[in-house]
């Protein structure tokens, strides 16, 4: 049985923290487990169009769930490729099943689906109907068990070896199935293809997980006049801003990019997107961040109106606080760190902040590189081996000149606002040959006339010209 | 009980006030013998603003902090160690060699240097920054050392030898000198701090 059909038992229902409206199960007083002596056949008043869209990408599927919500309000996704509405509601609307059957059809070309569409008053039953590719339309609950017993059994999709033993026993439609004894079938193929069966046919009715599409924040001023001044700007936008925090206060949710857009009179609005190296809930800091990224955008003409959006919504986790401010005792920087990366990048721009490592490469140019910003809290055990590997590694300087500076030469001796004293054995690296970046260097430590010490080469190649690659600092 | 335990003792009461003491706060070892014994608190300041005065990039003062940043960055609750518009790309091979782990070094470029170090003090997510600046004006220091004592953050500023006509008010100014066997460290001011000079030899001096 699919992870989405729920059985409609107490205890399931009680746990499965759905709203309300959600399961489809109407709160009742009636016996919690339903006998097999209740009317075949669904529950009355329901109708479901089940449709089956071979091949879909789970994006589409949820792209139609949305679309499909303007049929009903009660639209279920059965991933992979199938999608459930219960329309007995939108019938007169939508001028019958066979009006509805079209409107869909048209919104599901519109969205370069092809489905495959059947209603059935169960939600099983319509969505099998579908895959078996059967654009059944069944609105007596009495005919439902008459129409599905030709259906094949692996529309099912039971696991092979079920069918395959079905199969063997002749067994291959619903029907057929369906007259087999109860209590044998459930001892030989088991009491979880039973209960599908009986839900199937409408004996135990499905609370199934209505859909809801992700929430998205959308608020937009009228400024009573046009603003320029990015302080005014930022003013208008507070009010937008604490409403985005009681949004997302009364959700649990944390936004990691959030935009800004203002409307002009004759231009196309400017956009201000800013994305967050956590997810964040603070407005303040969020109104912070905003105001640093205005300070370095130029709006083309006074605003007229503004519009806040923030699409990308996540739940929120909160942290638990210190008992120590950061740099107190044992105090960590989560939070000021993802907020300083912020402040600094929302100023000077996305590459301002930046990680070092070492990588392994002889090659004085490439043994190291740029990262990310390196993470708030420390990884410890993670610097283990960098003692040991320090040794091998030799005298290196504190500076690396971006390349290489060439140096005048007088006598054989390299100059630098002066003669350049060389006080160390040479150090050869000569790597790179395989790659084209061949280098053939014998390295110096050189002391200049200020006694600034430099790190210089020779190169082994024609002309042996010297170079400068290093201060030591 | 010698006389030496003795007089220790008698002075440990609080109210003697001397001189040294006004560096309330037990400073961060620099890793060099002569130099702590040297400066106020017994080593670096914790926080607040401390300025390296050379004459030429390059000089040594790089070594001078090399221990102490190195000892910071290996801390359990270790915050970043930031480098603010470096003049040229610390070498990360050589920063490994030197103790410093790399995991907690972050590079802040751009064009804007002492506005980013203001943010970077200020911020509370840094043990300590370095900063290259060329002229800041004294009310810009003023903000620098009022940032790092709200974040709680070591600041260092790399200037030119020059400025030390100029009024500071960082907690500490050191000029640094290189001479034949190592270096020469003058303390141009400090809170309750000698007067003089101590001269870093080899080879407890790495370059």
């Amino acid at each position: 049985m699919s992870l989405h059909v729920l059985r409609a038992t107490a205890g399931k229902a009680g746990k499965s923290a759905l709203p309300a409206d959600a399961g489809g199960v109407q709160p009742r007083a009636a016996p919690l487990r339903i006998t097999p002596r209740h009317a075949p056949g669904g529950r009355t008043g329901e109708l479901w169009a089940g449709l089956h869209l071979p091949g879909i990408n789970p994006e589409k599927l949820q792209q139609l769930a949305v679309c499909a919500q303007r049929f009903t309000p009660r639209v279920s996704l059965a991933p992979p490729d199938g999608l459930l509405l219960e329309v007995q509601g939108s019938l007169h609307l939508f001028a019958g099943v066979a009006g509805l059957r079209g409107a869909l059809r048209s919104e599901c070309r519109r969205l370069q689906v092809q489905p495959v569409l059947a209603f059935a008053p169960a939600a099983l039953a319509a969505l099998v109907a579908a895959r078996a590719g059967k654009p059944l339309a069944v609105t007596d609950p009495a005919q439902l068990t008459g129409q599905l017993a030709p259906l094949p059994l692996a529309s099912l999709r039971w696991p092979p070896d079920t069918l395959a033993r079905l199969a063997r026993m002749g067994v291959r439609t619903i029907g057929a199935a369906l007259r087999l004894p109860r209590a044998g079938f459930a001892r030989r193929v088991g009491s979880e293809q039973l209960a599908m069966l009986d839900v199937l046919t409408g004996r135990t009715p499905e609370a199934r997980v209505t859909f809801h599409a992700p929430e998205r924040f959308r608020r937009r001023r009228e400024l009573d006049c046009e603003l320029e001044n990015h302080t005014l700007l930022l003013a208008a936008l507070a009010p937008l801003f604490a409403e985005l925090g009681a949004f997302l206060t009364a959700r649990q949710c944390a936004v990691v990019e959030f935009e800004c857009r203002f409307q002009h009179r004759h231009v196309p609005a400017t956009r201000c997107v800013v994305r967050l190296a956590a997810p964040a809930t603070d407005v303040q800091r969020l109104a912070g961040l905003l105001g640093e990224h205005l300070s370095v955008l130029d709006l083309p003409e006074p605003a007229r109106a503004c519009e806040l959006r923030a699409d990308a919504l996540v739940p929120y986790l909160p942290g638990s606080n210190g008992l120590w401010q950061p740099g107190e005792h044992g105090g960590s920087a989560g939070e000021e760190t993802c907020e300083l990366i912020e402040r600094l990048r929302a100023r000077l721009g996305s590459e301002a902040v930046h990680g070092l490592t070492r990588l392994a490469a002889h090659r004085p140019e490439n043994a190291w590189a740029l990262t990310e910003p390196p993470p708030a809290a420390s990884r410890r055990g993670a610097h283990v081996g960098s003692s040991t590997d320090a040794v091998a590694a030799g005298r290196r300087p504190l500076w690396l000149l971006p390349a290489p500076r060439p140096l005048s030469v007088r006598d054989g001796l390299p100059r630098r606002r002066g003669p350049l004293r060389l006080v160390s054995e040479p150090e050869r690296i000569e790597t790179g040959w395989w790659d084209g970046g061949e280098i053939a260097r014998d390295y110096y430590t050189a002391v200049d006339l200020h006694r600034v010490r430099l790190w210089v080469f020779r190169d082994r190649a024609a002309p042996h010209g010297w170079f400068l690659h290093g201060v030591f600092g | 009980m010698d006389r030496e335990a003795k007089l220790a003792r008698l002075l440990e009461h609080p109210t003697i006030w001397r001189g040294r003491s006004a560096a309330h706060q037990r400073g961060l070892p620099s890793g060099f013998a002569a130099l702590d014994a040297y400066l106020p608190g017994y080593g670096w300041p914790r926080t607040g603003l401390i300025e390296i005065l050379v004459s030429r990039f390059g000089s040594g003062e790089l070594y001078l902090l090399l221990p102490a940043l190195a000892a910071l960055t290996r801390t359990a609750a270790a915050r970043w160690c930031v480098w603010v518009a470096p003049p040229l790309m610390p070498f990360a091979p050589a920063l490994v060699s030197q103790g410093i782990v790399l995991d907690r070094v972050a590079v802040v470029g751009g064009a804007r240097p002492l506005w980013a170090l203001e943010q970077v003090l200020g911020s509370g997510a840094c043990d300590v920054a370095l900063a290259w600046a060329r002229q800041p004006q004294a009310r810009e220091i003023r903000r620098l050392q009022l940032a790092a004592e709200r974040g709680r953050t070591l600041g260092v500023l790399f200037r030119p030898r020059r400025a030390a006509r100029e009024a500071s008010a960082a907690v500490l100014r050191l000029s640094l000198q290189p001479i034949s066997a190592g270096v020469r460290i003058t303390l141009l001011k400090g809170r309750g701090a000698m007067r003089g000079a101590v001269d870093l030899l080899r080879p407890s001096w790495p370059v």
